[in-house]
């Protein structure tokens, strides 16, 4: 029996930060990466299977990244999973959460998990469709925002609770293997102590290139992407201003606004 | 003129040979379970994990010595029961050597050698000595006796506070009986020594070579004389004092027999107890091993024989639980029952022939003899108990350990976890960027050096409290102006300094401590100063005592150490005496931790203020509630924080206008507690450095060219 998890390393923005030259991105100097919330919670539902069930489980925890993720996946592997597999090339910088999607799945296919578990979304780019186009790959069922999951090693279907809007509960039977995209709460996440993270340091994290996986640099990549970010920005703030002046004045500044939203 | 050689006590005068057998017998069967009872004991403590503390063996023996012949840690905060216990002690000494000189001689010397010494002068200042002993044993344990009985002190009531009632171990009443044997079997033997002493006098009041030196055992002499005037014959001493004499000897050979296996094993465990103290303890946590796969205490057997010996010490005195600021305030938690629960969980466990399986060591959790998250979740880390215990019982290593096996498997408040983890990330406690470490400098009319860059004289080690906080910030200015003032070459180490670790150790984060604390020497080390400075006491301890276990000496100073000499050098010149009425609060790790009691007083008085002391002061500072990562996590509301106690105490003193903290977190805690204390508006809360600021003049020169104010300031 095998779960397979989906991580992903998230930056958080330090509170004055910087736009990257071209545009694109945040300045990595401001960045300070971790593991993305959400997979937390998803890493702990496989754990928590794995703790519980009489049979061998095996947890491998995946991620598409380059080697600071290794710090992230060490943090899995203190928590307790077993493996880690890290892929990279360079040619998938700028990849959309599809491709990435497309990466993983190579991936699941050679691993041959029972079972999948994603995050809801990432806590910095908040696709929330990575795990979904997993499941559209490896033409899996799939469940979004699973709240609450029952399912023991070797059952052929799980019952899950998802959460819908306006606090409503939907309980669904899903077929197995599926892909599950793990909602914030369904559990208690552990603490990985710093000894743990540092003993987990002799645990290897296997390296995968595109090749290994059946892939190639043409499949990856912004290229490939169906989506582009075309710039990243800060919206203007304090577009309420307080115009003062006498009435004339106030009159002239008004047109001189409307003036510069029609672009002119 | 009787000969000298007659002036003796005959021992088993007149008693039938197999009488004396059959005493010899009962005292080699006492010496058997005795001993027995001390292979118990020590099989117990190599039971648990190895420690270094066997190194100056000699010195450790001879301070241990000293300690109890002084009985210094005895009399503090207990001066009546210290001196009891003083006559208890000594008198016990001297029965005991005087009963080693008898049987040096008895079975010993003369058997062997024809030597005898006990007669004559000798002889009768020996019945002087033992009979003066002997009465201080009995004063001193009736005293006790009184104390236990009518003086109805709570640190002698032994419910505990972290069980409920109904709870099988909720009372210890068992505790209770064994003092109340204790007390009465011991008196009862030196009573019947004693009546037994008259005795023999009145029976062999014919006899001069007894009768006539009988007032060199007066407390006898004058039984015996009070006995006859009762009516009592030298028949009739004679034919009772078989009896009495049996009774007396039985009673001691059985008390003898018991001191393995009762409290009175405390004359052993507490004296060993104070020669194998750390004197680092609490300052300094124990590192954990490299080998060691599983961080801190899960099982009995993971602590030490010292920490073993250590529960044994306990005499249940409690006086760590009457210092103990969680106790005070109501939180599940006294020093003393951790220990004794440990003890007990010790003694049902490793007293066994067999180790019971591993499951069955498990000391965490709610049954008999294990220890509750909650309670140690409760700690400050205050080091008051580790202070006061007269016998050096060391709680706050055990404490310590017993979390970090609690953080490893995450048993702690969310709050906490989220904290830790956010250190990790940061590097701070408040989540700030690092670069905003030295935010609070922007502003300041001159640069502070990056001593990461440049040689500085001082390095000065700001600490998270004092980076971040507004409310300090404001202080960590002052102090950096007044710095500047005193024209001292320091610097800072910017976005490079982490939080120093001391309180994420104390939480029992190894591994995030270890982490900190070897980021921080690596910086350190690569600058050229010559001693660090720090406002925050915390961060004091652990770089002073803890780094150098991970390669990092460094010289450090407390600011009020600094200060005082820059003022009594003149470096600082204060322009005006302040005529505030004023208290200070010791903090735990400036005072208790590293006695750093007078340099804050000095300051203080060199400020011109009054300093009026509260009851708890010095070594008996009460904690703030911050320490051992407490800050960290909010008090359960319904109970009184240990900030508003201290509160309550300050509000006590008539006139006062300023408390005076020395540690930023105190600042914190103190301040939001005024505000709820009702004494809001009458006094208020300041660090030393702010009353500093206000009797120094900054002139206007200062802010336009600092370069000119070292040499035109004066
Ligand atoms: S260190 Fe302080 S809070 Fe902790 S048990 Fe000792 S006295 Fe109580
Ligand atoms: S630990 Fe020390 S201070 Fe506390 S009760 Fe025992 S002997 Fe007294």
């Amino acid at each position: 029996m095998k779960i397979l998890v989906a991580v992903k390393q998230t930056a958080a923005l330090e509170e004055d930060f910087e736009i990257r030259d071209d545009g694109l991105d945040v300045d990595e100097d401001f960045m300070m990466y971790d593991l993305n919330e959400w997979d937390d919670f998803s890493l702990e539902e496989a754990m928590k299977i794995k703790e519980s069930s009489d049979t061998d489980v095996e947890v491998v925890v995946v991620s598409v990244g380059p080697d600071r993720v290794d710090e992230s996946l060490r943090k899995c592997l203190a928590k307790g999973a077993d493996r880690a597999i890290r892929v990279w090339d360079d040619a998938a910088e700028g990849s959309d959460a599809i491709v990435i999607g497309r990466i993983l799945t190579e991936v699941i296919k050679k691993e041959a998990p029972d079972m999948v578990f994603a995050g809801v979304q990432s806590s910095d780019q908040a696709y929330a469709s990575t795990g979904i186009s997993v499941a559209s790959y490896l033409n899996w069922p799939h469940a979004a925002v699973v709240a609450d999951l029952q399912y023991k090693p070797g059952d052929n279907k799980a019952v899950i609770r998802r959460e819908l809007e306006g606090g409503m509960l939907q309980e669904v039977e899903i077929n197995c293997p599926a892909v599950l995209t793990i909602q914030l709460g369904i559990n208690k996440p552990r603490y990985a102590s710093l000894r743990g993270i540092k003993q987990a340091a002799t645990k290897p994290i296997e390296e995968v290139s595109l090749a290994e996986i059946g892939l190639s640099a043409n499949d990856v990549g912004v290229g490939k992407s169906m989506s582009r970010v075309r710039r990243m920005y800060i919206p203007e703030k304090g577009r309420a201003t307080m115009i003062e002046g006498t009435i004339s004045e106030q009159a002239a500044k008004i047109i001189q606004i409307i003036n510069e939203f029609k672009g002119a | 003129m009787t000969d000298p050689t007659q002036i003796t006590r005959i021992l088993f005068q007149d008693f039938d040979p197999k009488a004396i057998y059959l005493f010899y017998a009962f005292g080699y069967l006492a010496i058997a379970i005795f001993i027995h009872g001390c292979y118990v004991q020590v099989r117990k403590y190599r039971r648990g994990k190895p420690d270094e503390s066997w190194n100056q063996i000699f010195k450790r023996f001879w301070d241990m010595v000293k300690t109890m012949a002084s009985h210094r840690t005895l009399v503090r905060r207990d001066k009546k029961a210290g001196r009891a216990h003083g006559l208890i002690f000594f008198g016990f000494v001297l029965l005991f050597i005087g009963t080693a000189t008898i049987t040096l001689e008895y079975d010993i010397l003369e058997p062997l050698f024809g030597v005898r010494f006990w007669y004559g002068n000798f002889y009768l200042l020996f019945s002087l000595v033992l009979d003066v002993a002997g009465f201080g044993v009995i004063a001193g344990l009736l005293y006790m006796m009184y104390r236990r009985k009518w003086m109805n002190l709570p640190k002698l009531d032994y419910k505990r506070v972290d069980r409920q009632v109904g709870d099988p171990d909720y009372d210890r009443s068992q505790y209770r009986r064994e003092d109340w044997a204790f007390l009465w079997s011991f008196i009862l033997i030196g009573i019947t020594g004693f009546i037994l002493e008259a005795t023999r006098l009145v029976w062999l009041s014919e006899t001069p070579s007894v009768w006539d030196h009988r007032f060199w055992s007066p407390v006898g002499a004058l039984l015996a004389h009070m006995m006859e005037a009762l009516g009592m014959t030298a028949e009739i001493a004679g034919a009772f004092r078989p009896y009495l004499w049996w009774f007396h000897g039985l009673l001691s050979l059985t008390f003898i027999a018991c001191i393995p296996y009762t409290k009175i094993k405390h004359i052993f465990t507490a004296a060993a107890s104070l020669m194998f103290k750390s004197p680092l303890v609490g300052r300094r946590l124990p590192i954990i091993p490299v080998e060691q796969a599983n961080a801190g205490y899960k099982t009995i057997t993971d602590l030490t024989w010292k920490n073993l010996l250590h529960l044994d010490a306990c005499t249940k005195c409690g006086r760590c639980q009457e210092a103990c600021p969680a106790n005070a305030v109501g939180a599940p938690l006294s020093p003393r029952d951790v220990i004794l629960s440990l003890r007990e969980f010790a003694n049902k466990t490793l007293n066994a022939k067999e180790l019971p399986a591993e499951a069955e060591l498990d000391i965490h959790g709610k049954s008999p003899g294990q220890v509750m998250q909650e309670t140690l979740w409760s700690c400050r880390t205050c080091l008051a108990c580790v202070e006061i215990c007269p016998v050096a019982v060391e709680h706050v290593p055990i404490i310590v350990q017993m979390r970090r096996n609690l953080v490893e498997a995450g048993e702690m408040e969310p709050i906490l976890e989220k904290t830790l983890q956010t250190i990790h990330k940061t590097g701070n406690s408040f989540g700030e960027s690092k670069r905003k470490r030295a935010a609070w400098a922007k502003g300041l009319p001159f640069e502070i050096k990056d001593a990461r860059t440049e040689p500085v004289d001082i390095l000065w080690f700001v600490g998270d409290y004092a980076s971040f906080d507004p409310r300090n910030q404001k202080v960590t200015r002052s102090f950096a102006k007044l710095l500047n003032k005193a024209g001292v070459n320091f610097g800072l180490l910017f976005e490079a300094e982490m939080n120093a670790g001391n309180d994420i150790r104390r939480v029992g984060e190894e591994g995030l401590y270890e982490h900190l604390a070897t980021s921080n020497i690596g910086t350190l080390q690569s600058c050229d100063f010559k001693s660090i400075v720090t406002t925050d006491p915390h961060s004091f301890n652990t770089i002073r005592n803890e780094y150098p276990d991970f390669g990092g000496a460094f010289e450090i100073n407390h600011y009020t150490t600094l200060v005082k000499q820059l003022i009594e050098s003149g470096q600082i010149k204060l322009k005006k005496k302040l005529d505030y009425r004023v208290t200070f609060h010791d903090p735990c790790h400036l005072g208790r931790y590293n006695k750093g009691y007078d340099a804050p007083r000095d300051v203080i008085k060199l400020l011109g203020c009054e300093l009026v002391e509260m009851g708890r002061n010095r070594d008996n500072s009460f904690c703030c509630g911050a320490g051992g990562g407490r800050i960290w996590i909010p008090d359960p509301v319904g109970i009184e924080k240990p900030s508003a106690n201290r509160m309550r105490e300050a509000g006590q003193i008539e006139g006062l206008d300023v408390f005076i903290v020395s540690c930023p977190k105190d600042l914190t805690m103190f301040e939001d507690a005024l505000k709820t204390s009702g004494f809001e508006g009458q006094f208020v809360v300041r660090e030393l450095i702010e009353l500093i600021d206000e009797c120094i003049e900054y002139d206007v020169v200062d802010i336009t060219n600092e370069a000119e104010v070292i040499t035109t300031s004066d």
